[in-house]
């Protein structure tokens, strides 16, 4: 009898140690590391997780981009700032993708990704390494040769795409002005390249219609950024973006025309004004110049007003060698032009040496441009000429980095509204604006693409 | 008769010696044009300022009226132009101690360019628009390629862009050398040997070729020499435009052919004259700027100039000359009335 009472007290002490934690650590040995590791972390991780959840809560209460890997909280102030100015935020769905496309700029490159941006901004197609299944595809009515502005775009988007390991490639084609056959031709290459989106920037406007409705066709979302529209929706035969097209990226372009009315109606105040765009009929200068015309002051006096509200004036084809001879057409029937409004700011830097060879003086001269290319401001804090005053929007080199993320949310499913606007507010130029130190001094001050990227792209 | 052959080689003659006459003319009425509806473009600021450009354009179509002599064309122009402008960018790489060895590389390649032209041409008899074309297209490839080897929007160095703003009596010395081109060509077609063989064999290749003309070195020569012109006028708008780039040169590729047609040339070969193509380059800027400032659309201004350039094919060359000479031999026939009257009637001629 005394062996059984002494086994039940034996097991009954037993299940008391268990109960106590004595056998703790017989199971240390079973999992000796596990167990601490699980305790050491299950509080932080338990606090992490509520805190991760509160704050996706907050971010997709600001923003429904979030679940699908975008963060427009995440956006650098200082980096808005210098890409926009102090601009008011556009509608809430536009916002949105400009903050999350800024908050993927990063200043801070490592020399890899600086060698593969390289690699990718200067060659027709490129891997990127991250083996994403994605193929992006670049096409530029321009070109990296055609000018620095388009270079550097172009750039943009590419740093911008390496910042998605779900893009494993990347397809860029430059039409290098040769017109709207030759985009139409790029593109139809990139749809054969097997590209699934296409960011670019159509010269050719309508022209190009026929090769973007192709590419919508086979299911790749084509999104213009710099106001490139693909055609306005009353010209003929424009595609309608949001229906036709993905998205397009720029300025309202009516509200950017009444800023440079307002500066002009400042600036230029009771004297003649000049007004100059691009190719003629391209839809951006048309954008804005059709409310320019209606919002000009009634004591200010338009030199070359258009043919009709579906025309363009002051075409210069954003061609440098035509450029003068469209100064000085102007120059020559009305020497007192006090004021010019053009989306281009190095066109009016080729225009300058038409003042010096009419023998007009450049002052009282206003002008309202949109771009900011330091050759131009650097001239004019050259000159020192008090009444000679330039406001300008920005570059928007960083565009083309909208329409890449543009493009990749609406690839992960995201509503992308039709017209992503990026607001613009009219800055003066001081003498701040001009950095000799900028790796080429056509570049635009605006651009996000860090100084040591750029100073290899034109290091020659 | 013979009187009727005295008359009629009288009007020939005139009618010869006035094949130019129509870019004067067309000149003149440029100028009343402009004295009613843009009286500034003529003024002697104005006009100064056209004056390099004018000449920019005459120089390229003096190469291309050597070309066009010999009864070929020139599609390559856009390409050598912009490749000598970019050279004098990439070369110098901004400095002003290498414009000579730029200017030198600028004018060999371009050389160079008209020799393969001159060979394929006038040596193996391929056509003359296909491989001018291809051979542009060649050099613009290589233009790209090279604009990669500089940063894009480089600017020439210094002393070009002064040398092409500076004045001399008052214009552009672009305006002189284009002037002083116009002149050597004068000179090498009325007193050379050289010149007047040249001149010989665009008129009648096969009957030059029967005397001992070296044909086809004459046409190569054509080649070379306007391929260096072009190189010429690049260089020159590069320094007015300080940072070409690589489309500088499109604009040069209707423009000179244009020139040379008002210019009195026929584009099937034969004479033409340096000064009258000279003034047809400078009527053909002066009409551009005078549209600018009358303040056309620019569709209306393609419009105007393709009129134009439509016009001068219509009077250019001996067109004058073999419909007036075709009036008289019609006429110099027997019976109450001519030929022409007969064919009109649905007659037996």
């Amino acid at each position: 009898m005394r062996p059984r009472v002494i086994a039940l007290i034996a097991v009954m002490a037993l299940v008391l140690a268990a109960c106590t934690g004595d056998v703790a650590g017989t199971t240390t040995s079973a999992a000796p590391e596990e167990e601490p590791t699980t305790t050491a972390a299950a509080e932080p991780t338990t606090t992490a997780a509520t805190e991760e959840t509160t704050t996706s809560a907050a971010a997709e209460e600001e923003s429904p981009l979030a679940e699908f890997g975008e963060d427009p909280a995440a956006a650098d102030p200082a980096l808005v700032e210098k890409a926009l100015g102090p601009v008011e935020a556009s509608d809430q769905a536009s916002w949105d993708i400009v903050l999350a496309s800024i908050a993927r700029a990063s200043q801070d490159l490592d020399q890899a990704t600086i060698d593969k941006a390289m690699e990718c901004w200067g060659a027709q197609e490129c891997d990127t390494g991250s083996g994403g299944e994605l193929v992006m595809g670049y096409a530029d009515g321009g070109g990296n040769q055609v000018n620095v502005w388009r270079s550097v775009s172009h750039m943009e988007a590419v740093l911008q795409a390496l910042s998605y390991p779900e893009i494993g490639r990347i397809v860029s084609t430059a039409a290098d002005f040769a017109g709207a056959e030759t985009e139409m031709a790029n593109i139809r290459f990139l749809i054969q390249a097997g590209v699934d989106f296409i960011v670019g920037y159509p010269d050719g406007g309508a022209g190009v219609a026929p090769a973007v409705a192709e590419a919508e066709a086979a299911g790749i979302r084509y999104v213009p950024f710099s106001a490139g529209w693909v055609g306005l929706p009353d010209q003929e035969g424009a595609l309608i973006p949001g229906e036709d097209y993905l998205a397009v990226v720029g300025e309202d372009l009516c509200a950017l025309g009444d800023s440079f009315a307002e500066v002009l109606n400042t600036g230029a105040a009771g004297g003649n004004v000049a007004l100059l765009g691009g190719t003629p009929g391209n839809a951006l200068s048309l954008g804005w110049q059709r409310c320019t015309v209606g919002s000009l002051g009634a004591d200010t006096t338009l030199v070359n007003p258009p043919a009709d509200e579906n025309s363009t004036t002051g075409d210069t084809n954003w061609f440098p060698p035509a450029i003068p001879d469209v100064f000085r057409g102007l120059l020559t029937a009305n020497p007192e032009i006090n004021g010019y409004a053009y989306e281009y700011a190095d066109g009016i830097w080729y225009g300058l040496p038409v003042f010096e060879e009419l023998g007009i003086p450049v002052e009282n001269l206003t002008l309202a441009l949109r771009t900011d290319e330091q050759n131009l401001f650097c001239d004019w804090a050259q000159r020192a000429e008090p009444t000679y005053n330039i406001f300008y929007t920005a570059g928007g080199n960083f565009q083309s980095r909208t329409g890449v993320t543009a493009a990749m949310l609406a690839i992960a499913g995201a509503d992308v509204p039709a017209e992503i606007v990026v607001p613009h507010v009219m800055r003066q130029v001081t003498e701040a604006d001009c950095n000799p130190d900028r790796p080429n001094e056509a570049v635009s001050g605006t651009s996000l693409v860090p100084d040591d990227v750029l100073s290899l792209m034109f290091a020659g | 008769m013979s009187e009727r052959r005295g008359t009629s080689s009288a009007v020939t003659s005139f009618v010869v010696a006035s094949r130019y006459l129509p870019v004067y003319l067309a000149l003149l009425v440029l100028a009343v044009v402009a004295a009613i509806w843009a009286p500034q473009t003529l003024g002697s600021v104005v006009l100064n300022a056209i004056a390099p450009y004018g000449a920019l354009l005459a120089i390229t179509a003096l190469g291309q009226m050597l070309v066009i002599m010999t009864g070929g064309i020139d599609l390559s122009v856009p390409g050598t132009f912009t490749l000598a402008a970019m050279i004098m960018v990439g070369v110098t790489d901004g400095s002003d101690d290498r414009i000579g060895v730029a200017l030198l590389a600028a004018i060999g390649v371009a050389a160079l360019i008209g020799l393969v032209n001159g060979i394929l041409i006038g040596g193996l008899k391929l056509n003359a628009l296909i491989v001018t074309l291809a051979v542009g297209q060649v050099v613009i490839g290589l233009v790209n390629r090279y604009g990669r080897t500089f940063p894009v929007q480089s600017q020439v160095p210094p002393g070009l862009s002064e040398w092409t703003s500076n004045k001399i009596l008052g214009v552009s010395p672009v305006f002189w050398a284009g002037v002083a081109l116009t002149f050597v060509l004068i000179v090498a077609f009325r007193y050379t040997a050289a010149g007047r063989r040249f001149q010989v064999v665009g008129a009648n290749p096969v009957a030059s070729r029967v005397v001992g003309v070296r044909v086809n070195l004459n046409q190569i020569a054509a080649y070379v020499v306007a391929a260096v012109f072009y190189a010429l006028a690049g260089v020159a708008l590069a320094g007015l435009l300080r940072s070409p780039g690589p489309t500088i040169g499109m604009a040069y590729l209707l423009g000179p052919i244009a020139a040379v047609v008002i210019g009195g040339a026929s584009l099937s070969g034969g004479l033409a004259s340096p000064l009258s193509t000279f003034a047809a380059a400078f009527f053909l800027t002066g009409l551009n700027q005078m549209m600018r400032s009358m303040g056309l659309p620019t569709s209306a201004q393609f419009v105007v100039f393709g009129l134009v350039i439509i016009g001068g094919m219509l009077i250019s060359g001996d067109r004058i000359i073999k419909g007036v000479e075709q009036v008289l031999r019609d006429r110099s026939k027997p019976g109450p009335r001519g030929r022409g009257a007969l064919v009109a009637e649905g007659g037996d001629p």
